[in-house]
């Protein structure tokens, strides 16, 4: 029996807003529990909510990079349902007319092209913190994220195996995080996902009974979690009974799913039009405001990296396909003038860093600024590529400053010709047996002396200055 | 109105329907439901449900933080908190 | 000097020729409220603030309006600091950290709120008998109802023990209990009061509104009342006229229209004979009557009791325990804290009424229901739309009846609903309206309703002001006089 997968994504956005959806309540993450909470977040008998422009502009970015249909009319819907951390005991949300209408978004696996339709994207608030493991027999509640902007984005159901799906993800995450309207930090939860998954024969038209197994938010428990239950979906299939439609949860501990809700009335979310919200309107005017100002787009830095900076199309691809990367490029090509030397650092050492750490680039010690600095010391000769290393290691590990490092270890690099002549003598005059054999052809023995003058100055010299001397004082 | 649901109304609202006035107010509502059925005689073909008396548009609010921490009073006027949190029965999920 | 039955303006006069201190006023009103316990009209009470501030009005000599002026705020109202309870002992603990934006700008006007007004629980209901604060007595009758949802508020104006008060209005909360108490009420055009800390019961219907001795005295209040507030995005933005202009201005040629669908037949003979006065009244003051027609008004009862459950199970689902209000004892698990908190918490009519709400919003019976009855609504809208074309401003009766007898409307809610007859229209199409004292039934007073096209309040209370010029309803007081 051959089973064909169809699966579709719901993936949930934090907005990188500085207030809440319907409040002026802080969005920043971290605050210690509840000291980001307004009247309206806590839900207050006779407060009101008032809708946050910006995150709509951030929304609305969204669409144009998926060449989706825009409503600049909107509507908002309550959803209704009890859980403690939802304080009004409903969720505003957008049911019946998103602010983002259908779109699309290309995605890669293994070299092959492939594009996913997405249904709709649009607002809604996000509920607070359930803490069910701090107190005894209590769950705390906190609310600091109760109100947070979030931008659901549904696909089609034409996801067909758990690699298209952390694909799809993956090139979702890099859109909002390059829009400049997410902070793509999973550890934080600023995205997280529900997958559906139904099985049916191939060839069939008709779309199985599906399963939602929700909040994922790690690529590698999204890959996981799709195998586990189509392989459960499968199993139940083949000894002839039916796929149950029910919600799930991942168990990442046990590398299973398990069915979440136990009583079926309680999805009955009386969905409604919000009657404290009327419909939100967004100029023409505005949505040509933001076009113009929309953010560049991988696809697009890489062009330009490659028309203007002179990278080759892989150099261009990896520095591109990071917004933290990108933007550490560009930060360092404004300081120092040689595209070509900076992209070296970042898809060499680099990510051979990142690989070896098994980390992506934001949760790294080196900061944007670090690393523009760095390139500047090595250009301006400072200190030697070999030296730069070493310094780049010592961030990597502990974080500080290019210059404080620089200074404390006293790692400037030799640039004084005479001084490193001096040296040169030295080295020549003290090892008259190896002089002797280079003169005779023994071309290699030029690296033993590099490396005396080297040692002599550990590590310090400028290596150019070093072989031109060398070469000159031992012709 | 079967049993059913009624019961299934009053667990998405929350409420307990014991054996008291379970009966009454299943009988309350069946009347209720009886008499707004009136609106079934009503022509409404193509007219767009009212949502809202005023034909105006939202105000909305610039993307600023303007709240103040308030935790203190909010923890304290709540029925049952500790120094951070609200606290409820143990939810098992 | 009695400052019982007093209007404002005839209290301001008081304050400012010096014939009464502030301080003297606001005693005298505290001396009246406990002269008048029975009532049953206050929840709680505001003397210890309400006395520091009339001392300093009297320290510092005020222009504010409505200085030094005593109001009674319905008790829907967030009152920073001051218990709130909307009748219910699901909020027998509320202390609300804010202030509703009407009570504030009463308060900076000057209005000094001496308490919080007993009403029906949630504001649900025509006669505030489902108070857990027991039921208010209307002080024109021992057992007699004074209608609702603002009962405490009608009772106090009525009894005048204070010459103003706050009232909201979702069904007819404010002019049915004007009515049945003899006193003035006014529901603005919806928006034009913020609803900014008035406690939601169907989102798109409630308005708060003034309720006093005479609708001179409701456009003053009025005018401190209404603000643009951004805090609530239904507040309108429109202009704020000076509700107090003109009212003298005479009403020769206001076309008043008489809905053909109001059977006035079907009423007591003795109400519409007051009805029938009350129009000779105004054909005297020169106006003209025209009849209208508005065809789906007959099915208003029914899309309100749609519409308002459908928002009230919603707007009520916040009262779970878990942030505010009462919680149940020992709950052993979420369940049963919500559970047992709501059932405990809430009555029988707003556990009702959150049922039907939840019945017709449920998937399988929303477009049979809701989506209807917004329909309806709709129509009913256009209805007066049409309506308005013809007519400046439209009349009947505010209630079918006097005030009845507590307990007389019986078990079936149906009965009760059908109090607000007269009054749903206006808030299912967001219009203003107005209910004065116009007659006498068996020695109990009843209104006359008036209702405006949209932001049309000055039409109605130069209606309402002109009628009161030339008689004297208004000016009557219940027999049983308790003087302080």
């Amino acid at each position: 029996m051959s089973w064909e997968t169809v699966i579709g994504l719901e993936i949930h956005v934090q907005l990188s807003t500085d207030s809440k959806l319907f409040s002026g309540g802080s969005t920043s993450f971290g605050a210690e529990p509840n000291t980001h909470v307004d009247l309206i977040d806590l839900g207050l008998p006779g407060v009101l909510p008032v809708a946050n422009r910006g995150a709509f502009y951030k929304a609305i970015r969204f669409g144009l990079a998926t060449n989706a249909e825009i409503n600049l009319t909107s509507t908002f819907d309550r959803k209704n349902y009890f859980y403690p951390d939802l304080p009004k005991g409903y969720q505003i949300t957008q049911m019946a007319l998103p602010v983002i209408g259908k779109g699309s978004i290309k995605i890669e696996v293994d070299g092959e092209e492939k594009v996913i339709n997405i249904t709709r994207a649009h607002l809604e608030e996000d509920a607070g913190k359930s803490i069910h493991d701090l107190f005894e027999g209590e769950t705390g509640v906190d609310l600091n994220r109760a109100g947070t902007p979030l931008l659901e984005i549904v696909s089609e159901p034409e996801i067909s195996n758990a690699k298209e799906a952390v694909a799809y993800f993956k090139a979702i995450r890099q859109i909002v995080t390059f829009l400049d309207i997410c902070d793509g930090n999973m550890a934080q939860g600023s995205m997280r996902c529900d997958v559906n998954v139904s099985l049916k024969k191939i060839g069939d038209d008709k779309l199985g009974t599906r399963a939602e197994i929700k909040n994922i938010n790690s690529f590698k428990f999204i890959e996981k979690a799709i195998n586990y239950e189509i392989g459960r979906q499968a199993r139940i299939l083949e000894s002839g009974e039916s796929v149950v439609q029910e919600t799930r949860l991942y168990d990442s501990v046990k590398n299973e799913t398990r069915s979440m809700r136990s009583k079926e009335e309680a999805n009955d979310y009386r969905y409604f039009p919000c009657p404290d919200l009327l419909p939100v309107v967004i100029s023409d005017d505005e949505l040509n405001e933001i076009k113009n100002n929309l953010p560049e787009l991988p696809n697009e830095k890489e062009k330009r990296y490659i028309e203007e900076s002179n990278l080759d199309i892989s150099e261009a691809k990896i520095i591109a396909s990071s917004k933290t990367m990108a933007n550490m490029f560009e930060e360092a090509c404004a300081k120092t003038d040689d595209s070509k030397l900076i992209a070296n650092w970042l898809v060499g050492d680099i990510s051979a860093l990142l690989n070896k750490d098994n980390i992506d680039l934001e949760e790294s010690k080196l900061t944007s600024n670090n690393f523009a600095v760095l390139i500047e010391r090595i250009s301006d000769k400072t200190i030697s590529g070999k030296i730069a290393k070493s310094v780049l290691e010592e961030i990597w590990e502990s974080g500080g400053s290019v210059d404080e490092i620089i200074e404390t270890k006293g790692l400037v690099q030799i640039q004084d010709e005479s001084l490193i002549e001096e040296i040169a003598l030295k080295i020549i005059n003290g090892n008259p047996s190896q002089v002797e054999a280079f003169k005779d052809g023994k071309d290699k023995l030029f690296g033993f002396f590099v490396g005396q003058v080297m040692k002599e100055t550990q590590g310090k010299a400028n290596p150019q200055s070093v072989n031109e001397i060398l070469k000159k004082l031992l012709s | 109105m079967d049993k059913k649901t009624v019961s299934t109304i009053a667990y998405l609202s929350r409420l307990s329907l014991d054996e008291e006035n379970g009966e009454k107010i299943t009988k309350d509502l069946e009347n209720i439901i009886k008499f707004v059925n009136q609106l079934e005689d009503a022509n409404t073909q193509n007219i767009e449900p009212l949502s809202s008396p005023l034909e105006k548009t939202a105000k909305t609010r610039e993307d600023k933080v303007t709240a103040q921490n308030r935790k203190d009073i909010f923890l304290e006027r709540s029925p049952k908190s500790n120094d951070d949190y609200f606290l409820v029965p143990r939810v098992v999920e | 000097m009695s400052i019982q039955y007093k209007t404002i303006n005839e209290l301001s006069q008081m304050l400012k020729s010096r014939d009464i201190s502030n301080k003297e006023l606001i005693q005298e009103t505290f001396n009246l409220i406990d002269a008048n316990l029975h009532l049953n009209a206050f929840i709680t009470l505001n003397k210890d603030a309400s006395l520091l501030k009339a001392e300093e009005l009297d320290k510092n000599l005020s222009l504010q309006p409505l200085s030094g002026i005593p109001i009674a705020q319905k008790d829907l109202f967030c009152t920073k600091d001051l218990r709130t309870t909307c009748g219910s002992n699901m909020l027998s603990n509320f202390i609300p950290p804010y202030s509703a934006t009407v009570i504030e700008n009463l308060e900076n006007a000057g209005c000094v709120s001496v308490g919080k007004t007993n009403m029906d629980e949630f504001a649900m209901g025509s006669s505030n008998e489902t108070s857990f604060y027991g039921n208010v007595q209307n002080p024109w009758g021992d057992k007699l109802v004074p209608g609702g949802s603002s009962g405490g508020s009608a009772a106090a104006v009525a009894a005048g023990i204070v010459p103003a008060a706050s009232g909201t209005d979702t069904g007819g909360s404010i002019r049915q209990p004007a009515s049945l108490c003899g006193i003035s009420g006014l529901k603005p055009t919806y928006g034009r009061i913020s609803r900014w800390g008035m406690i939601a019961f169907a989102s798109s219907l409630d308005q708060a509104g003034p309720m006093a001795r005479t609708a001179e005295d409701c456009a003053l209040l009025l005018n401190q009342m209404c603000s643009h507030d951004l805090k609530d995005t239904t507040s309108l933005d429109e202009t704020i006229p000076d509700f107090t202009e003109n009212l003298d201005k005479p009403i020769k040629g206001l076309k008043i229209g008489l809905v053909k669908e109001f059977d006035l037949s079907q009423l007591d003979k003795e109400v519409v004979k007051v009805f029938e006065e009350s129009k000779k009244q105004y054909e005297t003051l020169g106006a003209e009557f025209i009849e209208i027609s508005l065809p789906n008004i007959s099915l208003s009862v029914p899309t309100y009791y749609v519409v308002a459950p459908a928002e009230c199970s919603s707007n009520l689902s916040r009262f779970d325990g878990v942030k505010f209000g009462k919680r149940c004892d020992d709950p052993k698990d979420l369940e049963e804290l919500y559970i047992k908190t709501r059932s405990e918490g809430f009555g029988d009519e707003v556990k009702r009424r959150i049922l039907i709400g939840s019945y017709v919003l449920s998937a399988g019976f929303y477009d049979a229901y809701y989506k209807k009855a917004q329909q309806v609504r709709r129509l009913i809208k256009n209805d007066f739309d049409d309506a308005f074309k013809k007519v400046d401003v439209i009349m009947s009766p505010t209630t079918r009846g006097a005030a009845f007898e507590e307990g007389s409307k019986g078990d079936d809610p149906i009965q009760m609903y059908l109090e607000d007859l007269f009054t749903i229209p206006a808030n299912l199409a967001g219009l203003p309206a107005l209910s004065i004292p116009n007659g006498m039934v068996d020695g109990k007073p009843i209104g006359l309703q008036l209702i405006g096209n949209f932001l049309e309040e000055n039409k109605l209370l130069r209606a309402a002001h002109n009628f009161q010029l030339s008689t004297d309803w208004h000016k009557k007081t219940p027999k049983r006089d308790i003087q302080s």
